[in-house]
């Protein structure tokens, strides 16, 4: 570790691997967040997000590799000692002490004079609107209301990374996109590098200025979100993040004016690639770029199913060729379509992403 | 003609009728000599059998006797050290044996809940050949060794049950925003299990304070608790007196069990929610 530490990297992971016996958590894992940025770890349950989290807190400790916080290895260091605060998934709020007390906590534990322990849980809690609340206890508040005291509690002691672990996972929906908001601003506000875990990939869409994506305890991709969700560098990425159609295609040449691949009975040409001639690839598109109406070179379909959601209608095509292709339109007034109804399904072939085809991951 | 019964009828009469009758039997059975115990210490007479009139004479009687007042002082000592040793005992083992992972940890669980399936009789005797062959005087220190032997495991049981229901989360909570293991353990898992511990200490003084098999064997010269002046005094004769101070010891034993139920589990109940 010779090389200086860069002051705009908050939490630096090098190489670090955690095993617990012979299940792999997390794999090998080269990670830089940036000071001030809000960063999601984004994935399916088991591929090893939290455990990441709780290496970054030091609640584990890397089977291999190091952890660094503001440039300092803090690998060997334990959790009460590092400069992180979490805000946990069931709220971990202590019973037996007040709301007051429970965000004076940080405080308590450095021997802060008891003044200026009130003032700040106090100042605290104004900014998450509970100072009505403070002498409750938590089991005398809303789920919202525990949420935000234990955000309170996290943020007291100006932490230099905050770390919050899949905090709005118990809140019905309304409350989880008012909260989403909140944080994002209150983030904004404080400066604070928040690392976020999220299985919701909405949730991460619109809170996040990175993410990472991880599977099997590897990172995926790690992008910003227009970049994930536009162009996701593996079909994973594509399923994972938003709703994908996934078509079957033949590549019929390859080359470096572009790839030419045969898909839904026409042929069209993609930016070039690295697939040769006769394989079978996977092509990706979402279900907003489609639209119904083309001309005659467009492939035709059978409307097959008609989801109404409120601002938007969600159809499902059964194409010429067999495939399914779902697609979604604003419900901008116009005349509703009928099931049975066939219509020209028309796109441009620069939304859609070619990967080679995956026998796990076989199209419909 | 009488109307069919629907099935199973009978079964049910049998177990409700039955089994209510059976409730109510027993709680007679096991209530009824303490109220007789009790209205006796209020008759005129020298009898504990025949009522001749009210009178409160017993009590002010037992008031005044000089043994009883010593022998409920020494009580008092006793019940208040061997409780005290004993919750301070079985808190930090519970607390060891719940939350930290120790070679031996099931066999320290086991050999602290033993005493209560050995005979409190077996245990004396030990404690009492153990005690000779040391050749400790018999008196505070050996009755206090014994009532500690006696009462810790239920002191333990009491508050392991209140640790393994703690929320672990909770101290990693308290890790992350910067308390030691010392902090940690003082401002939040003994906090939340101070009620248990409460009812530990009252539960092992009262276990004490009603002891007399230990007592028998463990008791010096000096050093006679009340169970014990009780039974010297049966041997000459059953007088109200006694029936007085069993009725004041009943109440005394119902107060603290009110104050357990009433103040502490509640507070029990409440932490452990969640």
């Amino acid at each position: 570790m010779s090389d200086p530490s860069d002051p705009a990297v908050a939490v630096e992971l090098r190489g670090v691997a955690k095993r617990f016996g012979s299940f792999t958590a997390v794999d090998h894992l080269d990670l830089a967040i940036r000071a001030g940025e809000f960063f999601t770890l984004l994935g399916a349950s088991g591929c090893g997000k939290t455990t990441t989290l709780r290496l970054i807190a030091g609640f584990e400790l890397p089977t291999e590799g190091h952890v660094l916080l503001g440039g300092r290895d803090v690998s060997e260091v334990p959790a009460f000692q590092r400069p992180v605060h979490t805000v946990f998934q069931n709220y971990a709020l202590f019973p037996h002490l007040s709301v007051l007390d429970n965000v004076a906590f940080p405080l308590r534990v450095r021997r802060l004079s008891r003044a200026e322990q009130r003032a700040r849980a106090m100042a605290a809690l104004e900014m998450v609107q509970l100072q009505g609340l403070a002498d409750r206890k938590p089991s005398q508040l809303s789920g919202g209301q525990q949420q935000r005291a234990a955000l309170a509690r996290a943020l007291v002691n100006e932490p230099q990374v905050l770390l919050l672990d899949e905090p709005l996972g118990a809140l019905d929906l309304k409350l989880r996109k008012e909260m989403q908001l909140e944080l994002k601003a209150m983030q904004r506000r404080l400066g604070i590098t928040f690392v976020f875990v999220t299985h919701d990939q909405e949730e991460a869409l619109t809170m996040s200025d990175r993410i990472a994506l991880m599977q099997g305890g590897r990172i995926v991709q790690l992008d910003t979100p227009t970049g994930l969700y536009d162009a996701p560098q593996s079909l994973y990425a594509a399923q994972f993040i938003g709703e994908t159609n996934l078509i079957a295609g033949r590549v019929v040449s390859s080359g470096a004016a572009g790839t030419v691949v045969e898909t839904l009975g026409r042929r069209m040409t993609l930016p070039p690639s690295a697939v040769a001639a006769g394989d079978a690839v996977t092509l990706a598109i979402r279900p907003e770029r489609l639209r119904r109406g083309g001309g005659t070179d467009a492939p035709e379909g059978r409307l097959e199913e008609l989801d109404f959601i409120g601002t938007d209608l969600r159809l499902v095509y059964r194409m010429a060729d067999g495939s399914r292709l779902v697609l979604r339109q604003q419900n901008d007034g116009g005349p509703m379509p009928t099931p049975g109804e066939a219509a020209r399904i028309a796109f441009s072939p620069r939304d859609l992403r070619l990967f080679p085809t995956d026998p796990e991951r076989t199209p419909q | 003609m009488t109307a069919p019964h629907p099935p199973g009828w009978a079964t049910r009469t049998f177990v409700y009728g039955v089994s209510g009758w059976v409730t109510l039997l027993t709680y007679l059975f096991m209530l009824a000599p303490i109220v007789v115990l009790v209205a006796f210490a209020f008759n005129e007479g020298k009898s504990s059998v025949v009522w001749t009139g009210f009178s409160l004479d017993w009590f002010g009687k037992v008031w005044s006797n000089r043994h009883i007042a010593r022998a409920l002082n020494v009580s008092l000592i006793v019940a208040g050290a061997s409780a005290a040793i004993a919750t301070a005992i079985g808190a930090l083992a519970a607390v060891a044996i719940t939350r930290r992972q120790f070679p031996g940890r099931d066999l320290l669980g086991a050999a602290l809940a033993a005493p209560l399936v050995l005979p409190e009789i077996v245990l004396a005797v030990a404690l009492l050949v153990f005690m000779s062959f040391a050749g400790v005087t018999l008196g505070y220190t050996t009755m206090v060794i014994g009532h500690v032997l006696v009462s810790i495991p239920f002191a333990t049981l009491i508050v392991r049950a209140a640790a393994s229901s703690l929320d672990p989360r909770l101290e990693n909570a308290a890790a992350d925003l910067g308390a030691n293991e010392w902090q940690t353990f003082r401002m939040v898992t003994l906090p939340q299990l101070m009620p248990a511990i409460l009812t530990a200490f009252l539960l092992s003084a009262t276990l004490s304070f009603d002891n007399l098999v230990m007592s028998t064997f463990t008791s010096g010269v000096g050093t006679t608790t009340l169970p014990l002046r009780i039974y010297s005094m049966l041997k000459l004769g059953i007088t109200p007196e006694i029936n007085a101070l069993g009725a004041m010891m009943v109440a005394a034993n119902v107060a603290i069990l009110l104050l357990v139920m009433g103040r502490y589990l509640p507070l029990m109940l409440n932490s452990n929610r969640r």
